[in-house]
């Protein structure tokens, strides 16, 4: 049981059972893994509730009940997003977010790092200094990554275009 | 030969406004100089202080969170990044912006901010990673300095004809590639500038010792979001759709294969990021 809580505080916070669908066939695996045994088959834009993630694995709940595994990158999440995709969309929220016609979602009186903002923004030298004094040395950075227990390791970019 | 036909073409132009308002030929040398100049390359110095002034101009529109351990914390993580890439001697700087927006900048030379509103939004460290590795990779191709070089060009040379009075010639470029950068942050860059930044800052994460799906679990957030969230509305604008650039990360699944078991370290992001 002290494994199962302490496996659960691990688990980044998927918020509960968020519907989302796949987008091309694929199939639900007993565990995060290639080679699983498949529980069932999922063709695409089939409904799921993404319930956690390890690794490129989003462990879901199928309409069916059945519980399994499918790869992350093959899961779009269900939300008003979902539908819109592309910058016919992207203008269209963006229209939105400036006029406020939906009257639910915008909320006014947001400050800060808007486009006009932005614009006429002055420069702001006391918090620049600010910032300076905050940065870390790579000693530090380095002791910080041992820590954590990261490692360096050499990997090559993609090839270009790739 | 590239300033020779620029100069002889500007002169062209300008022949009608000169023999107007008879103008020194000099002073149109000089502005050729200074187109010329504004499209070869910039050397490291002043591109470090092109960003460092730009990192002004995003602070007086958003100052920094005031706290002090979460600013520490993300330099440490953006530190260690950096250090596994092919510039790391640049003077990076890693800040959180205190603004609702969910949104994340870089400027020339290696000043990377990310906003409160975004990293509430992270469930991880390794999430973060996958954010700050994305802007180290605008620095590291110069995707920023490059855009700005070319938007100052182009008002550098529509000003010649119209622009008669002296200036300090070094002054005024500095500033019209300052106004450029600022512009930037509100117009976004290309689309593939973008693509290219998703795919290295996955191999940077990975380099660095981090879960490789940081990222795309951020965009997988962004994506379930409800894109009319006004905090929404600035990156999604200078951004491709989320949805897109998971599609366009699937080219990367060996990589994210072999390194999507690394640490994610989502406690010590927890004890760090007070909510």
């Amino acid at each position: 049981m002290r494994r199962l809580a302490a496996l659960v505080l691990l688990a980044p916070a998927l918020a509960l059972a968020e519907p989302a669908s796949v987008i091309r066939d694929t199939e639900l695996r007993q565990a995060p893994a290639s080679d699983a045994p498949v529980v069932a088959p999922l063709a695409v834009n089939a409904k799921v509730d993404a319930l956690e993630r390890k690794g490129g694995w989003t462990r879901v709940k199928a309409e069916g009940g059945q519980e399994g595994w499918v790869r992350m990158l093959t899961l779009r999440y269900a939300g008003a997003g979902a539908a819109r995709q592309g910058d016919l969309g992207i203008t269209q929220i963006l229209n939105v977010a400036r006029t406020g016609t939906s009257g639910t979602q915008v909320t006014t009186g947001v400050r800060g790092l808007d486009a006009e903002q932005l614009a006429n923004a002055k420069p702001n030298e006391a918090e620049l200094k600010k910032l300076q004094g905050y940065a870390a040395t790579d000693a530090a950075a380095a002791g910080f990554a041992a820590k954590g227990k990261l490692e360096a390791r050499s990997i090559d970019y993609p090839k270009e275009g790739g | 030969m590239r300033l020779v036909a620029l100069l002889a073409g500007l002169l062209l132009a300008a022949t009608p406004a000169a023999a107007q308002f008879n103008i020194n030929l000099n002073r149109l040398l000089d502005v050729g100089k200074n187109v010329k100049k504004a499209t070869t390359e910039v050397d490291e110095k002043e591109e470090i202080e092109i960003g460092r002034d730009i990192a002004a101009r995003l602070l007086g529109a958003a100052p920094l969170a005031a706290d002090e351990a979460l600013q520490r914390y993300v330099n440490n993580v953006g530190r260690w990044l950096a250090a596994q890439t092919e510039r790391p001697g640049l003077p990076w700087r890693f800040g959180v912006l205190e603004a609702p927006q969910l949104n994340a900048f870089a400027t020339p030379g290696g000043h990377i901010f990310v906003t409160r509103g975004l990293v509430a939004r992270m469930t991880s460290e390794a999430e973060l990673a996958g954010v700050l590795a994305h802007e180290i990779a605008h620095v590291l191709k110069k995707h920023h300095l490059k855009a700005i070089q070319k938007t100052a060009q182009l008002e550098l040379a529509n000003t010649v004809v119209g622009t008669f009075t002296r200036q300090d010639d070094g002054a005024n470029r500095r500033e019209k590639l300052l106004a450029a950068g600022s512009e930037l942050f509100a117009r976004g860059l290309d689309k593939d500038d973008e693509l290219e930044a998703d795919r290295l800052g996955v191999v940077i994460a990975a380099r660095a010792g981090y879960d490789a799906y940081g990222l795309p679990a951020v965009l997988q957030t962004l994506q379930a979001m409800n894109p009319q969230d006004s905090g929404l509305a600035l990156m999604f604008k200078t951004h491709p759709a989320p949805a897109e650039r998971l599609d366009a990360l699937q080219k990367m699944q060996p990589t994210l294969d072999a390194y999507g078991g690394l640490p994610q370290l989502a406690q010590r992001f927890a004890g760090n990021v007070r909510r």
